[in-house]
């Protein structure tokens, strides 16, 4: 299942092609008269017709200015969409007051049909196009089109100019309503080489490429120029699907990255990425990442009263570790370079996931543990594309510990992770693996970690109808971790109590206990002493009893006949559950369950149930197990059916009778 | 030199500081105010300072101690300005638990943005943003800011409790003015009167206290959070703002005041299209049907856009825009119906509102000021008042819905401004009524169709899916209905749009093994199409109980059984009647058909504190009615 598709940029055929964009302020009756769209009925708006343009060229006075120009047409059945697709916001990046981005040549008209069934067309008033300063860096162009309304055609184009030419605008074919066609044409000199990639299911349907001469000229130098054509037609809209990762792994759409740019002047050639050499020395050099790594003495100093006395490796690791998590605060910024130096965020007590997780690295290497950084991109980034080497595809950075024969993956952003597990953020395919001594290399960035519950009630029935006795909740793996943070939630471990005894129904708390609260490598266990008010009196020949008294699942999770994407949970799960029942002299159970046990093909999941004693004190359990992380369409069936055979027994109930 | 001079200055700061370090330890926090706080606000002084009807100057100095991850983000400060609100200095110091000046905070430690609501277009307001961290809990953090506004209009309203999960050990609030300068002024839930006092510069001052307010926290059935936290509001009697300058006591002259200078002048129209209001609606005569067409018109015509700027966020845009560009704010849309409805003869008033589904929120009876949110419309029909939402392509007209219905609002009339009520729609209104006919067969599969007829605010209950297409509908009309394994074979909506609208839903499905068989026999849940939540319980409830908008929900269910097989499980009935509410619930068995009704209201009003625990009692009992399991078991 390849998902990510390395194009050739250099592809020159001798065909001639005519690739241009299409022409303005031009309507076409048919498109105003459309009721609906015929490939997709439900849509309440589509592109008729889209085309961008990235061109890379010289100004009147010799710089180097990137112009995209986007030129959209888009009709709309309804006003569903129109504050979506008929409000347009343009980013705008300046680095400061002389290297900006600038936006020229907006133009916007809506045609319609006035209520006699004219034609009419209403132009984008520029004064209505508003920019809004929304920090530092960034601004945002906004306007929204006049005279909207049901059957209309809008089109809007303009140009951004921008001087940052290594940064080709990603063009996404698809979008959330569907698109007639959708055309992408990419006019570069030669002096410069592109890496290009396409992501997504659908197929490029039109790819032509052509060569001018000596289009580019500066002084004596001059390059010729390719100038690439990508088009789809009949885009479906995108639909997501509930436990998806990232959108952008399944969105068509073209990526690229400045591979090398020669000076036309002089020949001298820079690379930008070419191989995973020159990424390593990159980084290695980088003051923002290499740099940091280097800074040994920094953190000796630091971390020798943390690891004082200390001797295992593993101890001294753990220490150093929580340290790091307890110094510098996660501003929930995501990226692999620190942004002020690790010393600074030392000082601040916040960073980002470089900052900490550089300092992390950097503190273990200084305390004598062999420790790597491990490059990877977050669930919400995206997939790695692995065709090329591409430093723009990762955005956070974790450190890789090796002690002994064991190696660890630590992130040290959350101070509630424990030594050796990951957030699920970083359960994302593969990392590439740093050092400041050797190549870069992939490695799987799994961590064995698994989601770990079990329930342990042991209740008796007594003879004013009340239950009483415990229920224990044990929370290890992942899911220990997942408990501190709801605990942590609370202002106290009292408060935490509280709002249980609050959610369970017809239940008192008479004694909690909490353990393992701090101790982040051990499970977290709960133990409530309850007492239940089952019945109103035991005045009854028979009594129904659910033994699933905790997380029943009444209702499948999983709703679509069939899904287009993987149901991606980052690690396996595992919960057990066992209930002790004792009844009073008078009753007895009158439906000893028979055990049962369902089970996915190549043990991708199991639930099964155990019954065990006599009719009078017996214990009942049952275990529900997703052996994998990600399930793909194929397994999407039995997933869903599993959760159908759970529901269905959980739907039986055990009858105590009276003698 | 200045260097130096610099240094000493700061020396100086310093030396009071920690003399005084003693009172930010976190220990002196009274007990009584740790419960359900994550940060206690140990001093607050707030002092607006009117040095002239276009120079208001604001001094905040804050005290907070931090005791949780929780609590850093509400002791943060967030400085607000805009075009006429400047900020003259934020500076501040962080201390450690036991008092200890550990790091200063200046200008630089802030992030500047862009005010963003998430559904505005456009604002031009911003934001200051404190951004550094302590790591160690607790801390204290002091912070102290100006702010200079140019305006006297309105005054940023004095709430020392903030938000949930804050406590306030101590805090005032003093005003000053010139003796001229008449101010009025209400305090909501503040035991202590107002003081005030002449100062040696002859200067008048108002000021209010507050002392150990305990955290509030989040309750289910609450009151307006208003109603439950300190509050001080101050309103000028003269004032001036940009270019504007006015004066006002009551709310006749503030919506006079409003009407005349924001909104009227802003109704002009293109001849062309007052032409065409005239065509629309030349047959009609009845009043109430030319606006209704009017309201249909202007409905297809435009479209919803946020855009605040300035005294835009005051102002409607002029309706011959939104005539060309089809969008605006409700303010906009407000004022450009209104115009529409000037075209066809009709009178009508701009209203100004608070918008909000689940508080609903009046403009204050007796304390005229600044207030309200959001724009409705009036039309004063004799004995037939009727209203309208404008932002909306789809609503009916006539009905507002549960975002600005039963609350207080100010009519812009000619006379001025006038205190007018919303329709309140009952718990007999808010119905969602439902007759369900089902077979189930001897392998547990459902089948059949139910009918569900919303009205009431229920009106919207389907306004999520309801323009989407039918492949889509049928997707999510699958998370509305607990009924596992359900198959749509057919899903229809009609809507009625007249004033008390409604709407059809019309379903036909099955469900395989929605009963289990086992054992000869059938088990299966009597209610899967309405069932209620349990509603949680209050060890400690704080606030009173009140219940915004009541409810009704009707269902009648009728399951043909399989043959050869007889109910084994009891026939139960229940009937619950509390001055909140009502339950019954029956069963009864028809030849081989189960006949299943259940009638569930919930009525508005106020009760006290003790009456939640009924509450939680009395949902539980129809949670436990909706679970119940029927058993069939083989002849």
């Amino acid at each position: 299942m390849k998902k990510i598709i390395l194009l050739s940029l250099i592809l020159f055929t001798s065909i001639v092609s005519f690739a241009q964009d299409f022409a303005y302020g031009q309507i076409d009756r048919a498109d105003l008269d459309m009721m609906k769209y015929d490939k997709d009925t439900s849509a309440h708006a589509v592109v008729l017709k889209e085309y961008g343009t990235s061109r890379i060229a010289l100004t009147n006075d010799y710089n180097i200015r990137l112009t995209f120009e986007h030129h959209t047409k888009i009709k709309f059945f309804d006003s569903k969409e129109f504050e979506q697709q008929g409000t347009f916001e343009i980013p705008i990046y300046s680095s400061d007051g002389m290297v900006y981005e600038d936006v020229e040549d907006i133009k916007g008209t809506t045609y319609y049909k006035d209520d006699n069934g004219n034609l009419q067309q209403a132009e984008l008033d520029p004064k209505k196009v508003f920019r809004v300063r929304d920090s530092k860096h960034w601004s945002t162009l906004k306007f929204s089109m006049p005279a909207l309304r049901r059957g209309c055609v809008i089109e809007v184009s303009y140009k951004l100019i921008s001087p940052f030419f290594h940064n080709l605008h990603t063009w996404y074919f698809q979008d959330r309503i569907p698109k007639v066609s959708s055309e992408y044409e990419v006019h570069i000199p030669g002096v410069f080489s592109f890496n290009t990639s396409l992501r997504g299911y659908l197929k490029i349907t039109k790819n032509t490429s052509n060569l001018e001469g000596k289009c580019f000229t500066f002084g004596s130098g001059s390059a010729d120029c390719s100038d690439i054509v990508w088009g789809m037609s009949d885009i479906p809209a995108f639909k997501s699907e509930d436990y998806m990762t990232a959108e952008k792994n399944y969105i068509s759409a073209i990526y690229f990255e400045l591979e090398e740019y020669t000076d036309i002047t002089n020949g001298a050639k820079t690379k930008y990425t070419k191989d995973w050499k020159d990424i390593d020395y990159y980084l290695k050099s980088e003051r923002w990442f290499g740099g940091q790594l280097k800074r040994n003495s920094l953190m000796k100093d630091r971390i020798a009263p943390v690891i004082v006395n200390k001797t295992d490796p593993l101890e001294k690791a753990q220490a150093i570790y929580a340290y790091i998590q307890n110094s510098i605060k996660w501003n929930e910024i995501d990226d692999f370079s620190s942004d002020d130096g690790i010393r600074q965020a030392l000082i601040d007590h916040k960073g980002n996931a470089g900052d900490i997780n550089l300092a992390l690295v950097t503190a273990l290497n200084a305390g004598g543990i062999q420790t790597e950084a491990v490059l990877l991109s977050t669930r919400r980034h995206g997939n790695i594309n692995k065709l090329y080497p591409n430093i723009g595809d990762f955005n956070y950075v974790i450190a890789r510990a090796t002690i002994g024969d064991k190696t660890y993956l630590v992130d040290a952003t959350d101070p509630l992770l424990p030594f050796g597990t990951l957030p699920m953020r970083c359960l994302n395919d593969q990392g590439r693996v740093f050092s400041l001594d050797k190549p870069s290399y992939w490695i799987d960035l799994n961590t064995k970690q698994r989601e770990n519950i079990t329930y342990a009630l042991d209740l008796t029935l007594r003879d004013d109808g009340k239950m009483k006795g415990t229920i224990t909740r044990y929370s290890s793996g992942y899911s220990g971790y997942l408990r501190r943070i709801e605990i942590k939630k609370f202002n106290s471990v009292n408060e935490y109590v509280e709002n249980i005894a609050e959610k369970m129904r017809k239940t008192r708390i008479v004694k909690s206990e909490i353990v393992n609260i701090d101790s982040l490598d051990k499970p977290v266990g709960e133990t409530y002493e309850v007492e239940m008010n089952i019945y109103d009196n035991l005045n009854h020949d028979r009594l129904s009893f659910s033994p699933f008294l905790l997380n029943q699942v009444t209702v499948n999770p999983f709703k679509l006949a069939e899904r287009d994407f993987p149901v991606d949970w980052g690690m396996p799960s595992d919960e057990r559950y066992i209930v002790n029942i004792h009844l009073p002299q008078q009753y007895v159970l009158d439906n000893p369950p028979q055990p049962m046990a369902v089970s996915m093909p190549n043990k991708g999941g199991s639930f099964f149930t155990a019954f065990d004693g006599d009719n009078q004190n017996f214990s009942f359990s049952y275990d529900t197990r997703f052996n994998k992380s990600v399930y793909g369409p194929e397994e999407y069936p039995y997933l869903k059916e599993l959760y159908n055979k759970i529901i269905l027994a959980q739907k039986n109930e055990f009858v105590f009778k009276k003698k | 030199m200045i260097k130096r001079g610099l240094l000493l200055v700061a020396g100086l700061l310093f030396c009071t500081i920690s003399k005084a370090q003693s009172n930010y330890a976190a220990e002196r926090i009274p007990q009584s105010l740790l419960p359900y706080a994550s940060a206690v606000v140990r001093n607050d002084e707030t002092t607006v300072d009117v040095k002239d009807s276009d120079n208001v100057i604001y001094h905040v100095k804050r005290m907070i101690t931090v005791l949780n991850k929780n609590g850093d983000e509400k002791a943060t400060p967030d400085v607000y300005y805009d075009k006429i609100t400047s900020i003259r200095y934020i500076k501040g110091q962080i201390y450690n638990q036991y008092g200890k000046p550990v790091k200063k905070i200046s200008g630089s430690d802030f992030d500047d943005y862009a005010v963003s609501d998430g559904f505005s277009l456009l604002r031009d307001d911003r934001v200051k943003h404190y951004r550094k961290a302590m790591t160690e809990y607790p801390y204290t953090i002091e912070y102290e800011y100006e702010i200079k506004a140019k305006q006297s209009m309105f005054f940023h309203n004095w709430e020392p409790q903030q938000e949930p999960g804050i406590a306030v050990e101590k805090g005032t609030y003093t005003f000053i003015c010139e003796p001229g300068f008449k101010i009025r002024h209400k305090a909501i839930n503040l035991s202590d009167a107002v003081n005030t006092a002449t100062t040696k510069d002859g200067l008048k001052t108002y000021s209010w206290h507050v002392s150990n307010l305990k955290a509030i926290r989040h309750e289910a059935f609450s009151p307006n959070e208003l109603d439950l936290t300190t509050t001080v509001m101050i309103a000028p009697e003269k004032f001036a703002y940009e270019s504007f300058s006015g004066s006002f006591s009551n709310w006749q002259q503030l919506g006079k005041w409003m009407n005349d200078n924001l909104v009227t002048n802003r109704e002009e129209l293109p001849e062309q299209t007052i032409q065409f209001i005239k065509q629309l609606t030349e047959n009609i005569t009845d009043p109430k049907l030319k606006a209704k067409k009017i309201y249909e018109y202007m409905q297809q015509k435009t479209h919803y856009v946020s855009i605040q700027v300035g005294i835009g966020g005051w102002q409607p845009f002029l309706a011959s825009d939104v005539d060309k560009d089809g969008y605006g704010d409700c303010k906009a849309l407000v004022n450009y119906t209104k115009a529409l409805l000037k075209a066809g003869g009709i009178e009508s008033y701009y209203c100004v509102v608070y918008g909000n589904p689940y508080e609903k929120l009046s403009l204050m009876n007796d304390f005229a000021s600044i207030q309200g949110n959001h724009i409705i419309l009036c039309l004063p029909f004799k004995n037939d008042t009727t209203w309208l939402e404008c932002t909306s392509q789809k609503i009916p007209f006539g009905f507002l819905g549960d975002f600005t219905d039963d609350r207080t609002v100010l009519a812009f009339t000619p006379e001025g401004g006038k205190l007018m009520h919303t329709p309140k729609y009952t718990a007999d209104d808010n119905l969602e009524k439902r007759k369900a006919s089902f077979v189930l067969n001897d392998e547990g599969l459902l089948s059949g169709s139910m009918e569900t007829i919303f009205s009431g605010t229920a009106y919207n209950y389907r306004g999520e899916i309801i323009d989407d297409a039918p492949t889509e509908r049928i997707k999510e009309i699958k998370k509305y209905y607990p009924i596992n394994n359900m198959e749509v074979k057919k899903l229809e909506y009609k809507q009625d749009k007249s004033q008390q609208p409604n709407t059809i839903e019309d379903i036909e499905l099955i469900a395989k093994e929605y009963g289990a068989v086992n054992d000869g026999k059938i088990y299966f849940s009597l209610n899967s199409i309405d069932r209620a939540r349990p509603l949680r319980q209050a060890i400690n409830r704080i606030n009173p109980v009140c219940i915004q908008r009541g409810y009704t929900e009707k269902d009648d269910i009728t399951y043909t059984l399989p043959k050869g097989y007889r109910l084994e499980s009891e026939l139960i009935k229940k009937h619950i009647d509390k001055p909140f509410g009502s339950f019954v619930m029956t069963m009864s068995i028809d030849d081989n058909k189960l006949v299943y009704h259940r009638t569930l209201q919930l009525r508005d009003g106020n009760y006290s504190k003790d009456v939640y625990q009924d509450l939680v009692d009395f949902f539980q009992s129809v949670v436990d009615a909706d679970e119940y399991n029927v058993v069939l078991a083989k002849k």
